[in-house]
């Protein structure tokens, strides 16, 4: 027993190894080395400069910022990318979850005076408690179905914001919340990059062990997983809770920081609602990790795009004044381009590239599935798994 | 008025083959099932022995398919109740019925196309558990890889579904079923579509099986390759039981041959 728990470490130790990783996961290693060593790179005399040109602001600080700001949209995305990605249930009402963390941890700490850190762990129970809600009717209701009440729930909630203003804020939200580490530029950075860091890792190993397989195959087949023993039921709800958990978790901790507050309109207008899908979707849907590259995408491409100072000849519009045009047919472009999304391209780019084909989890070299196989990938599933509810709807056979 | 009649028929069908709980691995009693005014099974009783391979035999929508998917729990009885293992489980979900010990094949092969092979019989051996450790490090795949060797298809471990050939579908669906490690297998059409040598090897490991201790019925409409394979056969017609016995039994069965028009007894 000693002896299988020691090789099981050294399994875990093995994998571990920076320098054992196939490639791209090099490349993320590089990239969150990066991310943690942004704040000390900009104070450095020359390399600072030239790190401050690629940020997406005009200073360091305000990049920081920015990039904090993207930071917890891709921990939003990897939150929807938790639940729609896997089982393929798609919510289009994701803002719930944030907005459901956001007002309850600001609404503990301004209203009844309980530190942040406490607030935001009220944020997160209420925030689960809203995703059993979904879950549950998840059950009896799903596909095109769900998808429909997890649009309006949000409007609801919104309503409910606006009616009652006098405790909600309306429009205006609430103001601002005590901040969990001050207003420090480089303290807020690493809170968010602390928080993204820790939500990748815990959805990352979740989804590559067992549990992900179970998930990605509810999405395919849901009777074939009864058929193996496993209680659908059962990983339904908690892909909601969890994923419930996490999104009001990242809404909590965005709303005591400078660069959030609880307003409708950064955790649950339908733009919100909207750009998560599209940040999971366009960075591959159901890998978290093209959600997370994603989310950082689509949160600072608008940013950058208010960088640059040029005006459109004949229209006479400057770009910083039509970002979000822009960043909407950018991303129509990107999503006809790689269907399965950019991950999922990059990695059988690489994999052509290098001549391999991807170790022990790859397929037989000879006729193998390619990851971006139409009919395959996560979001043509999704396609097909409605597509069997509309004939259901209009008097299919059961077949 | 039709209340007595229906009580009439009730006490006739107890005195006749009453089935308890204790009369096999698997009991199923006056098991009925109608969807909407249409009766699929009709008060249909039988019991499975430990250890026996049970042909369980019926024309085209006789009510087959249906009886099994209210055995396994993919649709719960309109009235009856099922035992297994001496244990009442009538309704019982599909997935309880699979952790109790009982697994099926699809007859429309129900493979997941997204995953090879190996992992679709992976699948069907992971725990019911929420959270785990298993599987980030690819432990599982030296027994999954040892059923698939067993069904056959250890050539074919890292293809996917859609590239198996229709032989190698069954032996997928066999392997996803034995990889939830059951006490009784039902087999839902084994041979449908397969050549003669590829009935003689899936017989095999099917006899294999049974010497190994498992349980098994397999269902099927016609009895090609079934009769060398079986103990014992119950044939039903309309949803109700038509003859029970040994294959020498059930082919000599006027009606039976009635009910197959004297045809595919061969």
């Amino acid at each position: 027993m000693s002896d299988k728990s020691t090789s099981r470490l050294r399994l875990l130790l093995g994998q571990l190894n920076p320098l054992g990783l196939p490639l791209r996961q090099k490349i993320g290693v590089l990239g969150l080395a990066f991310l943690i060593a942004l704040p000390l790179l900009v104070s450095l005399p020359v390399v600072g400069q030239f790190v401050v040109l690629i940020l997406p602001a005009s200073s360091w600080e305000l990049g920081l910022y920015n990039v904090a700001a993207a930071l917890f949209f891709a921990m939003f995305a990897m939150s929807w990318d938790a639940v729609s990605g896997y089982t393929g249930e798609i919510s289009f009402g994701h803002g719930l979850f944030f907005a459901v963390g956001g007002y309850t941890s600001a609404m503990l700490n301004m209203g009844h005076g309980f530190s942040p850190w406490i607030s935001v762990l009220g944020g997160v129970l209420l925030a689960a408690i809203a995703g059993v809600m979904i879950g549950v009717p998840a059950l009896r209701i799903e596909g095109p179905y769900l998808s429909l009440v997890t649009l309006v729930a949000p409007l609801i909630l919104l309503q409910v914001f606006i009616f009652m203003s006098d405790i909600f804020g309306g429009e205006q939200g609430l103001g601002n919340p005590e901040n969990l580490v001050g207003l420090g530029f480089v303290s807020n950075y690493f809170l968010a990059l602390g928080l993204f860091v820790a939500i990748f890792t815990l959805l990352w190993a979740l989804t590559r062990s067992n549990t992900g397989s179970i998930l990605t195959a509810i999405r395919e087949d849901e009777d074939a997983v009864s058929a193996a023993g496993l209680s659908k039921a059962k990983f339904k709800i908690f892909a909601f809770v969890l994923s419930g958990a996490i999104g009001g978790l990242a809404g909590a901790a965005y709303v005591h920081t400078p660069v959030g507050s609880p307003t409708p309109s950064e955790l649950m207008s339908v733009i919100v609602n909207v750009e998560v899908i599209i940040a999971a979707v366009l960075g591959g849907m159901g890998t978290i990790v093209g959600a997370a590259v994603g989310g950082l995408f689509v949160a600072m491409l608008p940013d950058y795009l208010n960088l640059v100072e040029f005006t459109v000849p004949v229209i006479g519009k400057s770009i910083s004044s039509m970002s979000f045009f822009l960043f909407a047919i950018v991303t129509l472009f990107l999503l006809n381009i790689f269907p399965g999304g950019v991950l999922r391209w990059g990695i059988a780019l690489g994999r052509r590239a290098t001549g391999r084909d991807g170790g022990d989890e790859g397929m037989a070299a000879d006729g193998g599935q390619s990851p971006e196989d139409a009919g395959t990938n996560p979001v043509a599933q999704t396609m097909e798994r409605y597509q069997e509810y509309y004939d259901n709807m209009f008097g299919g056979d059961d077949e | 008025m039709s209340t007595d009649t229906r009580a009439d028929e009730a006490a006739s069908a107890t005195t006749d083959n009453e089935v308890g709980p204790d009369d096999g691995i698997l009991a199923v009693e006056s098991l009925r099932k109608e969807f909407g005014g249409l009766v699929a099974v009709d008060d249909l009783s039988f019991a499975v022995q430990e250890e026996e391979i049970l042909g369980f035999i019926g024309p085209n929508g006789a009510g087959k398919s249906t009886t099994f998917n209210c055995v396994t729990g993919t649709y719960p009885p309109t009235d009856g109740t099922v035992w297994y293992k001496g244990e009442e489980v009538t309704g019982t979900p599909p997935h309880e019925m699979v952790k109790r010990g009982m697994a099926r094949t699809f007859q429309s092969f129900a493979p997941l196309e997204d995953r090879s092979v190996l992992k679709n019989v992976a699948l069907s051996m992971m725990d019911d558990k929420l959270v785990t450790m298993d599987g980030l490090l690819g432990e599982f795949h030296d027994e999954a890889r040892a059923i698939c060797e067993r069904v056959g298809l250890g050539d074919r471990l890292y293809q996917t579904p859609a590239e198996l050939p229709h032989a190698g579908m069954l032996r997928l669906e066999l392997g996803r079923a034995l990889g939830t490690d059951p006490d009784l297998l039902l087999v839902d059409e084994p041979f449908a579509g397969l050549s003669g040598p590829e009935v003689e090897s899936v017989s095999d490991l099917l006899l294999e099986l049974r010497d190994e201790g498992m349980t098994l019925v397999v269902v099927d409409h016609n009895m090609r390759g079934l009769l060398q394979l079986i103990d014992r056969a119950i044939v039903i017609n309309f949803g109700s039981l038509l003859a029970e016995g040994s294959p020498d039994e059930i082919t000599d069965n006027p009606e039976v041959q009635e009910a197959y028009l004297g045809g595919g007894l061969e």
